[in-house]
């Protein structure tokens, strides 16, 4: 499992929890992965293919309660756990 | 008229030298860019010992010199091998090992990865970018040394339709994947009938989907160099997010797509697909799995203006049926047919008795005869004789017939209709795969003792994949522990997403493992509803 940073008691450690258990548990697993950072592409190195990325809307749509339209389903948005993070926290503002 | 493959390129490159050939990653190259460097590349794999027929192994993600390098390779008169750059290495080596490369064209990245032995069994890498120094015996090659060789002319080499032109890995159900050997013969049957059919011209703007070790992409590339036309290359990047998919379709304007039919559905559903952003598309193709009539239903009333194909064949036979969609019929279709044999091609199916099928209702293993078939499987003369074998049919000279393992049948429109296969071969997002692979890289892992690979029907990608096992005795392990040891062995498409654990598996009479039980139970565990399952 990759280390999780010291931040201030903020809620964002434990979205940053969720969504990479999700993936660890959900994703990267079935792809015979069982570690990556919180930086690393999660294209890149296989963890998210095409449905892989569906199966994590549904999670941030389900799970955590964000709407994710079409278009920001890209390369950009749901690259890494940070920048996945980043997506849900500016929509819960 | 062309024979060889490499004769296309001459041919569109004498026409249209200034016309781009290729655009990958943002980066194309004209006709004459691609005829010249693909003439330097033959030269310099001739110079460092590369002979006819040899083996070339290109082993890198899709860009434009994947296509520089099919062609230097043909031009060289030895044969490509396009490796899967997401495959284990340790699938890559074993390919490398079975067809004897000895030359290989990749990236540090992909090179680095390979085993000592693999990297020991080659005699030199061409680099596609800058090189770094080699850390072991291997002889480096940077592609900055193509501009040393003369660019106006390819390499003398005779060569006639029947040389092999390039070899396919597919699963092997014994546990380890299969080549598949393709001839220029092989290759330019499909071409043609292709070109001929669906009128691709010099205006046509073709998509790449498909990886270029899968024979679709045979029609991508190919069909494009015989028009003069231009054939973009969809990377991963672009072909995993659906709603970027579409606006690069409308924004390069692509008029023929060619790909399995899950991707077709992913851009259906994900993506704000309509017939006026798609305006210039004009012909659909698909291929590799069965097409859910819903979903195509969807796709024909959203595009109207398309005209949709389904194409049918193993990659022994690259497409050896077509069925164009008829939009009348498609509300009352019960079930899409695979249909018609393409021109230069015959198909027949053989029922229990042996006999050819000509009644309508007649089902049997369909059989494929002709110019587009497979000489067979590289260094494996007892699958090849499995699968490739004399026609028996008719006595008058020897022949050689392909044997799908498909079971099909004759219908009153004379159009054929896919039943299901004769074995444990399975379809997943178009990719063939053999359980029986699987199971081999399950059974490899020593807390196993026994393991059965089960295909879950999935609407989207055809059959999703669960395994079974039971562990020796005393042993517990892991699901991930499990699927992290056969990511290093097999294909990510092929790791199965769950694992099940008994303490032993269900038996027939005959004391062996009972798939049909096993596959009964997985389908309908995986078909209740997940409410038991408590999330977080």
């Amino acid at each position: 499992m990759s280390t999780v940073n010291q931040t201030p008691a903020t809620h964002a450690p434990v979205l940053k929890d969720q969504i990479r258990e999700f993936i660890m548990e959900n994703l990267a697993h079935a792809k015979g992965i069982t570690s990556f950072t919180d930086d690393e592409s999660l294209m890149e190195s296989g963890v998210i293919d095409s449905l892989g990325i569906f199966r994590l809307v549904s999670f941030l749509e389900e799970d955590l309660r964000v709407r994710v339209s079409d278009e920001e389903i890209n390369a950009e948005t749901l690259k890494s756990v940070n920048s996945i993070e980043q997506l849900v926290l500016s929509k819960k503002k | 008229m062309a024979y060889i493959l490499q004769q296309l390129l001459t041919k569109s490159a004498a026409r249209y030298p200034e016309k781009t050939a290729v655009w990958a990653r943002g980066r194309s190259i004209t006709y004459r860019e691609l005829d010249e460097r693909s003439n330097q590349l033959a030269h310099l794999l001739r110079q460092h010992g590369v002979k006819k027929g040899d083996r070339v192994g290109l082993y890198f993600p899709k860009c434009v010199e994947s296509v520089i390098s099919m062609l230097g390779v043909v031009k060289a008169g030895a044969v490509y091998v396009p490796l899967d750059p997401q495959a284990p290495a340790d699938r890559v080596g074993y390919i490398i090992g079975n067809c004897g490369i000895r030359a290989l064209i990749t990236k540090e990245d992909k090179r680095h990865g390979l085993d000592e032995s693999t990297l020991a069994s080659l005699e030199f890498c061409v680099m596609i970018e800058e090189a770094t120094k080699s850390s072991n015996g291997t002889k480096i090659i940077p592609w900055s040394m193509l501009s040393e060789f003369p660019a106006a002319h390819a390499p003398e080499v005779v060569l006639t339709e029947t040389d092999l032109a390039y070899i396919l890995y597919t699963s092997g159900s014994t546990g380890r994947p299969k080549g598949v050997m393709l001839s220029h013969q092989n290759a330019l049957t499909f071409v043609e009938w292709c070109a001929a059919t669906f009128e691709i011209t010099r205006e046509d703007r073709l998509s790449n989907h498909a990886p270029l070790h899968f024979d679709l992409s045979v029609f991508d590339v190919y069909n494009a160099l015989e028009a003069g036309a231009t054939v973009f290359l969809i990377t991963e990047d672009l072909a995993l997010f659906p709603s970027r998919l579409a606006s690069f379709i409308e924004t390069q304007g692509i008029t023929v797509w060619y790909s399995v039919p899950s991707a077709l559905t992913l851009l259906l559903l994900h993506a704000n697909v309509n017939a006026e952003k798609l305006s210039r598309l004009r012909l659909i193709l698909f291929a590799g799995e069965v097409f859910p009539l819903k979903y195509l239903r969807q796709l024909a009333d959203l595009l109207p203006h398309v005209e949709l194909q389904n194409l049918y064949g193993p990659t022994e036979t690259n497409v050896c049926t077509y069925y164009e969609v008829e939009r009348e019929r498609l509300a009352s279709l019960e079930k899409l047919p695979i249909g018609i044999a393409c021109e230069n091609t015959e198909v027949f199916a053989v029922n229990d008795q042996d006999e050819i099928v000509t009644q309508p209702g007649g089902t049997g293993e369909l059989y494929v005869r002709g110019p587009a078939v497979t000489y067979g499987y590289w260094a494996d003369p007892e699958k090849t004789a499995k699968m490739v074998v004399p026609n028996r049919f008719q006595k008058n000279f020897e022949e050689k017939i392909y044997r799908t393992g498909d079971l099909v049948q004759l219908a009153e429109d004379g159009n054929y209709y896919f039943l299901g296969r004769r074995d444990s071969m399975i379809k997943s997002r178009g990719y063939r795969i053999e359980l029986g692979e699987i199971e081999s890289a399950l059974l490899s892992h020593e807390a196993v003792k026994e393991a059965v690979a089960v295909a879950i029907p999935d609407d989207i990608v055809s059959n999703r994949i669960v395994a079974v096992i039971a562990a020796h005795d005393g042993i517990t392990i892991k699901p991930s522990e499990l699927q992290q040891h056969c990511g290093s062995r097999i294909p990510k498409y092929m790791i199965p997403e769950l694992i099940e654990f008994r303490d032993s598996l269900p038996k027939t009479s005959t004391g062996k493992v009972d798939r049909v039980q096993l596959t009964q139970e997985s389908i309908r565990a995986a078909n209740q509803p997940p409410s038991e399952v408590v999330s977080q």
